[in-house]
């Protein structure tokens, strides 16, 4: 079942007000969906637009057939819509209670129950759960933004570059956290940079480019495609990209 | 020579207890707001004198002129907050300062004009010090004192425990998330003024009952207020805390070394010293 549908969104910052150009996609309940694209594409932004930091000047949302177009942060997470931003996602000088409470903040009555499934599901937020957030790993921090984001049951859950920053180890073991998340039927959209590794664990796969949708797929497909490859994966598949959408290592 | 010494320090402390109560409203609202609020001095005057006339007027104990002292100034700096910072929030930190020293002076008066420049007195009972071998300590000196810290528990377990409490702190840490959240920076904006300004008004009292009360009791303190929250890092709670005590012994220092007149100096050195050294503070997480 579609969780998630956003039709030709548009919209970008006052400075800046081009800068998402009609994107399309939609999510469906337990599906993993990843986002990727060279530097400045507007993934971020279109997170932005669609829970309410920034305002679309077109285009639509919709959260289970419900219209969420332009609506405050407030009603996107009662509407079940949560975002992990892609820097500074936790508060560095609230504890690891803290922060999961401040995850469940419109829900103060459910937040003692949910802490309690949230710390079963990640039991490294349990033993640390004094601590203040600052003092933490950065693999450990991304677990408690999602361990955050999860506190209040969204039925979407958006993650923009969980694993930016993080050791290979730490951003593997964070992707099968993301899988895991999807399996119990959270429809997840997630952007990355770690462009091959998340299409290896994503259902499917939008690749936007300059604002626009570019590509869209299955992923396991799209990472194959010698065209996608060439164009945004570089040599062995785990290069970075540049604003063009080609990759440093192989351009001239 | 050491005896003196001693006895700056334990005066020093006591000062520096009390000086942090008005230090964290400060803090507090540079913490949430992103701008310092000049204004500080002025509502610690407005509490003073709301206090003195709950002591003197309605025969309030102490413990029951507090909370008055609180709730006048937190309305006054609310008010301050939404006729004169408000209106120039788009100009940035250094306009709404400058308003908020201008709010101040309006503030203090009116103050001028109601009450005159008389310095009013609480209807205290004449106690003698003690005397524990060499050093004196008043008895109210200790009830005030006692009285502030009582004042700085609540303000803890307030950011601590309650739900708007936490809200306040996760603004001031991560606006954006906090937003994400479902925070509503305006209400925790205005309930951090009321605070905030509360703060300043219950450190206005005690000083008051130290001192005297007149049109100029809290702009007096506002030097110290800020080299306090400056040297413990604006925005730090408990740098605000620190950072009061250091000033307010080596205020009490200074006046053993020094003429007593250049005890305001004090405040000017810190903030030049720590401004040019680490201008994050010493708790401080963000240089200003
Ligand atoms: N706060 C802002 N104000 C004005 N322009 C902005 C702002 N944030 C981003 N932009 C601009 O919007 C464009 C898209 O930025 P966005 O952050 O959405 O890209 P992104 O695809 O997430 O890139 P990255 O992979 O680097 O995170 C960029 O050109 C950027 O300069
Ligand atoms: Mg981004």
């Amino acid at each position: 079942m579609t969780a998630l549908t956003v039709q030709e969104l548009t919209g970008g910052y006052a400075a800046a007000d081009h800068v998402v150009k009609g994107v399309s996609f939609t999510v469906a309940s337990g599906e993993l969906v990843c986002v990727i694209g060279p530097n400045g594409a507007g993934k971020s932004t279109v997170l932005k637009l669609l829970t309410g930091l920034l305002r679309p000047r077109a285009g639509q949302v919709a959260l289970d057939g419900r219209d969420i177009t332009g609506q405050s942060p407030r009603v996107v997470i009662e509407a079940g819509m949560v975002l992990v931003p892609q820097e500074r996602n936790v508060f560095g000088t609230l504890s690891v209670e803290e922060n999961l409470a401040m995850g469940c903040f419109l829900d103060p009555g459910r937040a003692k129950a949910r802490m309690t499934a949230v710390m079963d599901r990640f039991p490294l937020l349990a033993e640390r759960r004094r601590q203040a957030a600052r003092t933490m790993s950065g693999g450990q921090r991304q677990i408690l933004a999602m361990g955050q984001a999860l506190m209040s049951e969204p039925r979407v859950l958006l993650l923009d570059e969980p694993t930016a920053g993080l050791s290979p180890k730490a951003a593997t073991d964070l992707f099968a956290l993301v899988r895991a998340t999807a399996e119990t039927g959270v429809a997840v959209l997630m952007v990355e940079q770690n462009a091959l590794q998340a299409m290896q664990i994503s259902d499917r796969a939008l690749v936007l480019v300059d604002g626009r949708n570019a590509h869209e797929g299955p992923a396991p497909a799209l990472a194959r495609d010698p065209a996608i490859r060439r164009l945004f994966l570089g040599g062995r598949g785990e290069g970075r990209m540049d604003a063009t959408g080609t990759n440093r290592e192989t351009s001239p | 020579m050491i005896e003196a010494l001693l006895q700056a320090l334990i005066n020093g402390v006591i000062a520096g207890t009390i000086l942090a109560v008005p230090a964290l409203g400060f803090t507090a609202i540079f913490a949430v707001l992103n701008y310092p609020n000049f204004a500080i001095g002025a509502l610690a005057t407005v509490g003073a004198y709301a206090g003195w006339v709950g002591n003197t007027v309605f025969g309030l104990p102490m413990l029951g002129a507090l909370p008055l002292a609180f709730g006048v100034a937190g309305l006054a700096g609310l008010a301050v907050q939404s006729l004169a910072v408000k209106p120039l929030e788009a100009s940035g930190a250094l306009m709404m300062a400058i308003a908020s020293l201008a709010a101040g002076l309006v503030l203090e008066n009116i103050l001028r004009f109601g009450f005159g420049n008389d310095l009013r007195g609480f209807e205290l009972p004449l106690l003698r010090d003690w005397r524990i071998g060499e050093f004196r300590i008043g008895p109210q000196q200790l009830e005030n004192f006692g009285l502030a810290l009582a004042c700085m528990a609540l303000l803890w377990a307030f950011l601590r425990f309650s739900r708007t409490g936490r809200a306040m702190r996760a603004v001031a840490d991560n606006r954006d998330l906090a937003l994400l959240r479902g925070v509503d920076p305006v209400r925790v904006a205005l309930v951090t003024v009321i605070v905030g300004a509360g703060l300043a008004g219950m450190g206005g009292m005690l000083v008051g009952l130290d001192t005297s009360v007149d049109p100029l009791t809290g702009t007096r303190l506002v030097l110290s207020i800020f080299a306090a929250a400056v040297l413990g890092g604006l925005g730090s709670i408990p740098g605000a805390v620190a950072g009061a005590i250091a000033i307010g012994m080596a205020e009490e220092l200074s006046v053993i070394v020094f003429n007593p007149a250049y005890r305001l100096v004090v405040g000017f050195v810190v903030i030049l010293i720590v401004l040019t050294l680490r201008p994050a503070g010493l708790f401080g997480t963000r240089a200003s």
